[in-house]
């Protein structure tokens, strides 16, 4: 990343607020697909530093060890590809009211554009897809975004974004996955989305 | 191996400003220590996940003195999420 242009220069960001950006990053990238083999390979070797978060990790390193690509792979699309057909419908506005595009991802779109954010060339699914979100969160915390009023997003920004767009639903969301009949790695994958939010939102609290 | 994942990212925080030296700051981080969310415990996996500015991709912007934001100043994310 170039130094040269000020606004888009990370701030100092303290190493548990670096720490929670790398969960969500985690997050982004195993609701974008499906890991391979050398990725599950490095999730086996996770190991949690306790908590309930840590125990969560330590299972999720179990069963990437206990995964092969291939079901994985086939797993990811029984649980979340095609509309209406996938077991599990990973998007904001679906959970939030039932259905698609509704409401709640035209907010998102307000919100994303006042923060600076677009969705990339060539995506075509909806921002409200629970990668998406925590590929926001990630950055929002790195800073990595320039807000249309010059300000940087602090702790606030971040908090208003996440109850909104975030809390409101994914919590939901990871717990079904943990209960969906076909889920196997990504049973542990919502366990340490679901124990993740929660210290989240505690964490947003003390903040207050 | 856990060390080297997080290495550049501690030198970026020590250099800038602290932004949680507040007791607030202090109470999220026991928080979060508590939880299980220490810097490290995602070793390897952090790097893979997290390169250099992390998972989105966008062209470096240029600022202009216009007020007026370009599209390249739109940081871009759902990179990591094409299918």
């Amino acid at each position: 990343m170039s130094s040269a242009v000020d606004h888009i220069v990370p701030p100092a960001v303290a190493e548990e607020e670096l720490f929670r950006a790398q969960v969500y990053a985690l997050l982004a990238r195993l609701f974008a697909r499906p890991p391979d083999a050398a990725f599950l390979t490095a999730l086996g070797d996770l190991a949690g530093e306790g908590g309930e978060f840590g125990a969560a990790l330590d299972r999720l390193a179990d069963a990437a060890r206990d995964s092969d690509p291939a079901a994985v792979e086939d797993e990811f699309t029984t649980l979340f590809i095609g509309v209406g057909g996938s077991e599990r419908t990973p998007y904001g506005s679906f959970y939030l009211t039932g259905f698609l595009n509704e409401k709640p991802l035209a907010e998102l779109r307000v919100a994303m554009a006042r923060l600076g954010i677009a969705r990339a060339d060539g995506v075509t699914e909806p921002e409200d897809h629970i990668a998406a979100l925590c590929e926001m969160m990630a950055g929002l915390i790195g800073g990595e975004f320039a807000p249309e009023d010059g300000d940087t997003v602090g702790l606030d920004g971040q908090r208003a974004f996440f109850d909104r767009h975030v809390g409101s639903w994914a919590g939901r969301f990871f717990a079904d996955l943990e209960t969906s009949p076909s889920a196997r790695f990504y049973r542990a994958v919502g366990a340490v989305g679901r124990s993740f939010l929660a210290v989240e939102a505690r964490a947003f609290d003390l903040a207050a | 191996m856990t060390r080297n994942a997080v290495k550049a990212t501690d030198e970026a925080v020590k250099q800038g400003k602290d932004t949680q030296s507040t007791d607030k700051g202090l109470a999220r981080r026991d928080l979060f220590r508590a939880a299980g969310l220490g810097v490290g415990a995602l070793g390897a996996v952090a790097a893979g996940v997290t390169a250099t500015g992390g998972p989105a991709e966008a062209a470096p912007a240029e600022t202009t003195s216009t007020g007026y934001r370009e599209t390249d100043h739109v940081r871009k994310v759902y990179e990591v999420s094409r299918f």
